[in-house]
């Protein structure tokens, strides 16, 4: 459709073009006629053949040149000689058309459809080939000629591989040479039985686009190729498990809370819980696909494994199940033991094929503790409250503090490194050389991707997140390209945040001072419930979530978040401060829908009904896409209400929820109706903005 | 490698610079202007485009020999471009239009090149667009569908791309191609659309942009074409859709106008093929909503006054649910579906800047758009920068069809264009027409 070549007009007097045009127009009919007839003589051939020769274009004219090459191989019989001048004179003819028009989609189909009938000297393509990317280094109709030709030649790799190196030789910035290169390596790498391996196939590439790079470290180009090569070099290859909720080895107590004559309830650190649903979570490097039953064993529970934050199908990282520890009477007394056999059976693959390779077991137990109550008092939900005055640094348990923090709930055995040799130094080594090259010259792209090397030889020596090295230096460089790229902030902040609460839950040292016992709520509990704050920290986004799996009381006011993606991991969360933040929307609260254990939620003064437009939509994996239907009862959304989309989201978060506490206040969306339709669609609500509803 | 440090630039950079001072010179001047020349340089000339486009429907010089195979191509390049414009052409010369275009109809469906020409499904979308911009009973009746459809399935693939003709080659184009025709003339059903999806899946290439072929470079008419087709058959959540968001976004320069691959020359024909498809994109959680809530979730509140809903809904279930009880989606709503919605997400590109490029560098005085400031204009150019002028107009407008506030039209405000079908790139309000007329049909 596009980038026919404007050829410089000559002046040519009106006759003369005239003429051309008569001439045109009678080989055009000429050959619609033959076309139509089916006459193939030689004399239509030749007509036909000027007609490309002018008009290149002319799909229909190839078409009937294909159907007369049929003609004339069946009447030249077994003659080898005969069949292979009717083809030459086909390619005779392509060539004087490329050379009219090398972006005709019809001229190359042409010749690939002559070529691919094995009768023709492959021996002139490479050379045509050359001479018209010469003309054009970019053209990706030669391109895809070049790999078709390279596939019918039985072309070795590293013929092709050293044709991109001369390519990028004379023009380092042509993109289509560096990705041409990329797809052959990508060959290479796939194809295991030719002895080469990744480190040898790899490390001369970092050599070649660092001296593209150094050379110039304004082109794009090499960038480009330098990032896909640091991916290919990280690509974590096996998946591993790199967290699981309960870990293994933990004994769990539930407390057991039962005034006489009533049902009991069920405790876990002083915060409730649905011992039908008990969770179970694992937590892998990268998105797996294949948990099920067969393949995670859990012996004498009938359960089923379902992934949380699907992606494009592709698998997720975060897979759970629920146990039903309750008896059919609905009582626990405990002691269960639990094993999980992960990976005994074949099954489990990442999205790129490896399959789960580590066969371990996690065991665990529950037991209950009795409490006796007096009165019924602690049946009803007290109203909790995030002021600071409820938190307290120093009265959390002496258990805890003396023992693991309960939710970091990590693999504790071979924790050893899965990197190889050649990795590690070759990130080194691209450290040092980047170092090197910011040391002569202040690059932004240079610092970020000094950044992200960091980053990944952090993920790729501690792929459990139990150290990071490098988080320091990261989050310099990161603050300073947010100053002098104020443009890009955002996504520099995105990342600050991310390797922040790396460095925060490295180490339970590091997750202890954000720990808090709080003692607002419930005086009737045992247990103190333990709050993570990870409160006034600017962050704009969540991660690290494989640390946290257990917690059940998060306090996330104060930041600047406009997403909460990934949230859904914790399971256990019960309650949550979410309040002085950004986020725009409902669709911005998706996440929480999985998350069935949250009982108070707090998101008061943030932006939600603020904004006319939602940027974070489509970048969320699936705001809506769920196909379950929600019951709705369509009176519920005033029929005048300004903006009912609002309405229906909120429906859409709220019913997959059972609140007993929500705090929304200082949200535009938010007005006296708006607060009564919450009523409506959250019969399980006792609090709604610090008032008890009657 | 040495040869490159002693070399200095390289071609491409050379080249690239010449574009950047080329443009920043027009920039340079233009903020050195007092506010009334401003204004005055980034009037959209309509009368000039006009005349310019007018002219292209009669006949043409002897240089347009190569558009020979693509005559409808460049019937709708102009009838769209006049219909940006919000004009019309004589009615004589709408007969002339829909009695060549059915010259070019082969008796065994689809359009070809010319009369006599074999069916091509470029050709044919050109066509059919032509004929839906058009309008009209006759223009729109003209169209033979039944055969049309057995074209389409003459082109499928078993790998579930399409073939662009009978012996041609099998691209991302062809599906798109072939889609959106299908869709724009109530003819997408299963079959159509059986493995499409995975086809184009295999052309989202490691940058996150799609190719014209597996293997091939992300680039970005395919990129339009693929996510179109992708959104059009309701598998566009197969793709990896924030890689593909994170391709687009970098590709609007300093020159304010989009480039179609990585490190080449802007060009104002992919202010559509990339501005629009970051309209697609901001627009896609509408189709999110499709699923779930179906109709009721797009429409008003005060529309659902219960009966119409349910009926509405009646009619989706016996239509398709029979037969494929997984999919609650109706393949012949997609596209409409699409358009339906309040547009909520956006903005991911510069609409402004854009609208500066192409009404600064691409706009000729005297009529006609253009790639970049140094070439020629023509009529592909011409239908494509209109086009993306359009898409970026609307683009931060609630609704597909609502009138867009002045401080998203750059210029005076006579220069707002005609709203289209961001899927199809027809007028939204000849897209109507064309599907109640085939609803019917």
């Amino acid at each position: 459709m596009h980038g026919r070549p404007r050829k410089p007009s000559k002046p040519e007097n009106a006759a003369a073009s005239a003429a051309k045009a008569e001439k045109l127009c009678l080989l055009q009919s000429q050959f619609l006629s033959n076309h139509h007839n089916r006459i193939y003589t030689k004399e239509a051939l030749e007509a036909n053949a000027k007609l490309l020769e002018i008009n290149p274009e002319y799909y229909t004219a190839w078409n009937f040149r294909k159907l007369a090459v049929q003609h004339y191989v069946s009447e030249a019989g077994s003659d080898p000689q005969a069949i292979k001048s009717v083809y030459d004179e086909e390619l005779r003819v392509v060539e004087a058309a490329l050379r009219q028009n090398f972006k005709s989609y019809g001229a190359w189909h042409h010749r690939k459809w002559v070529l691919s009938k094995g009768h023709s000297s492959l021996d002139q393509e490479l050379r045509l080939l050359d001479k018209l990317q010469q003309l054009d280094s970019r053209n990706f109709l030669t391109w895809n000629y070049r790999r078709f030709l390279t596939e019918l030649l039985n072309r070795s790799v590293e013929d092709e591989l050293m044709h991109t190196e001369d390519m990028i030789g004379t023009n380092f910035s042509n993109y289509s040479a560096w990705h041409n290169r990329s797809m052959l390596l990508c060959k290479q790498l796939k194809a295991k039985d030719t002895g080469l391996k990744s480190k040898d196939i790899l490390s001369k590439e970092y050599e070649l686009v660092q001296n593209a790079i150094f050379t110039d470290p304004d082109d794009q180009s090499g960038w480009f190729y330098h990032l896909w090569l640091i991916d290919q070099t990280i690509k974590a290859k096996p998946p591993i498990l790199t967290a699981s909720w309960p870990s293994n080895g933990s004994e769990l107590i539930i407390s057991r809370k039962q005034c006489p004559g009533e049902h009991p309830l069920y405790e876990y650190q002083g915060l409730n819980i649905d011992l039908k649903e008990f969770p179970v979570i694992l937590y892998f490097n990268q998105a797996v696909s294949g948990v099920s039953s067969s393949t995670v064993n859990v012996e004498s529970f009938n359960i089923m494994w379902k992934p949380l934050s699907p992606c494009n199908s592709l698998g997720s990282e975060i897979w759970m199940a629920y146990l039903n520890l309750a008896g059919e009477d609905c009582h626990f007394e405990g002691p269960v033991s639990v094993e999980l056999c992960i990976g005994q059976s074949q099954g489990i693959l990442s999205s790129s094929g490896s399959p789960y390779s580590k066969p371990m077991h996690i065991a665990f137990t529950v037991t209950t503790e009795a409490i006796r109550l007096q009165d019924s008092g602690g049946h009803n939900p007290d109203m909790m409250s995030w002021e600071d005055p409820n938190f307290c640094a120093d009265e959390v348990d002496p258990r805890v503090l003396n023992s693991d923090v309960p939710f970091i709930e990590e693999i504790k055995e071979n924790k050893e490194s899965t990197i190889s040799e050649w990795q590690k130094d070759t990130i080194c080594r691209e450290i040092a050389g980047f170092r090197d090259l910011l040391s002569i010259k202040d690059y932004k792209i240079g610092k970020l991707t000094l950044a992200r090397l960091l980053m990944a030889d952090d993920a790729l020596s501690y792929p459990y997140g139990n150290v990071s090295v490098h988080s320091c230096e990261v989050l310099e460089l990161l603050k300073d390209l947010t100053k002098s790229d104020p443009t890009h902030s955002r996504y520099y902040e995105d990342h600050i945040s991310l390797v922040l609460l790396q460095q925060l839950t490295s180490s339970e040292e590091m997750l202890r001072r954000h720990l808090f016992c709080f003692k607002g709520a419930n005086s009737l509990s045992v247990h103190k419930p333990l709050c993570l704050r990870l409160n006034n920290l600017s962050l704009t986004c969540l991660g690290s979530f494989n640390k946290l799996l257990g917690v059940q009381m998060l306090d996330l006011s104060n930041n600047e978040l406009q997403s909460i993606e990934g949230l859904e991991a914790m399971q256990l969360l019960s309650c949550l401060n979410l309040s002085k933040n950004k986020l725009g929307s409902f669709t911005a609260l998706e996440p929480l829908r999985h998350l069935s254990s949250l009982k108070a939620l707090n998101v008061s003064d943030n932006e939600i009904g603020s904004h006319s437009i939602d940027t974070r939509r489509y970048l969320f994996s699936s705001p809506l896409s769920h196909n379950e239907s929600v019951k709705w009862d369509p009176n519920l959304v005033p029929s005048d209400a300004a903006n009912p989309t609002n309405y229906w989201e909120a429906i859409m978060l709220f019913k997959a929820l059972k609140l007993t506490q929500l705090d929304i206040i200082g949200n535009e969306v938010v007005d006296d109706r708006f607060s009564s339709f919450l009523v409506k669609i959250m019969p399980s609500l006792v609090f709604l903005d610090g008032q008890k509803l009657v | 490698m040495a040869s490159m440090a002693s070399e200095g630039l390289t071609v491409t950079q050379r080249d690239q610079l010449m574009v950047e001072q080329e443009v920043g010179k027009i920039y340079t001047h233009f903020s050195e202007l007092p506010p009334s020349s401003k204004s005055i340089l980034l009037e959209l000339q309509r009368d000039e485009h006009l005349e310019y486009l007018t002219r292209g429907l009669g006949i043409l010089p002897p240089s347009f020999a190569s558009l020979d195979a693509n005559r409808p191509w460049l019937c709708y390049w102009i009838l769209h471009s006049i219909a940006l414009l919000d004009e019309y052409i004589e009615p004589e010369m709408e007969d002339a239009v829909v009695d060549f275009l059915s010259l070019c109809q082969d008796p065994g469906g689809g359009y070809g090149g010319g009369p006599g020409q074999m069916p091509h499904l470029a050709t044919t979308y050109a066509a059919v667009n032509s004929l839906i911009t058009l309008g009209g009973s006759r223009s729109l009746s003209s169209i033979d569908r039944g055969s049309l459809y057995m074209f389409f399935m003459k082109m499928k693939q078993p790998n579930g791309g399409y073939r662009m003709h009978d012996g041609g080659e099998v691209d991302v184009r062809a599906c798109y191609t072939a889609i959106s025709v299908a869709s724009s003339l109530n003819l997408l059903d299963d079959e159509l659309v059986q493995d499409v999806g995975s086809f184009i899946l295999s052309c989202q290439t490691y940058e996150g942009g799609i190719a014209g072929e597996p293997g091939s470079e992300a680039h970005g008419g395919y990129t339009f074409c693929g996510l179109a087709t992708m959104i059009l058959i309701d598998e566009v959540d197969r793709l990896d859709l924030p890689r593909l968001v994170d391709w687009l976004v970098f590709r609007q320069g300093v020159e304010c106008g989009f480039q179609g691959r990585t490190n080449k020359l802007v060009d104002g024909c992919y202010s559509f093929w990339q501005g629009g498809t970051l309209t697609l994109l901001e627009s896609l959680h509408q189709l999110f909503h499709g699923n779930g809530l179906s109709d009721s979730s797009q429409s008003d509140a005060s529309e659902l006054s219960g009966d119409e809903a349910h009926a509405t809904h009646d009619h989706s279930c016996s239509g398709h649910g029979l037969e494929n009880t997984t999919s609650s989606i109706n393949l012949r709503d997609t596209s409409y579906n699409f358009i339906q919605g309040r547009r909520k997400g956006g903005p991911l590109f510069d609409s402004l800047a854009l609208q500066q490029y192409i009404l600064l560098c691409s706009q000729l005085w005297d009529g006609g758009l253009r790639d970049k400031p140094g070439k020629n204009r023509d009529f592909y150019h011409t239908c494509y920068c209109l086009s993306g002028l359009s898409a970026s107009q609307y683009s931060t407008s609630k609704d597909f069809d609502s009138v867009p506030l002045p401080q998203a039209v750059l210029g005076p405000y006579s220069n707002l264009t005609e709203p289209v079908h961001p899927l199809h790139n027809v007028l939204l309000s000849k897209y109507h027409d064309a599907r109640d007329h085939f609803a019917i049909h």
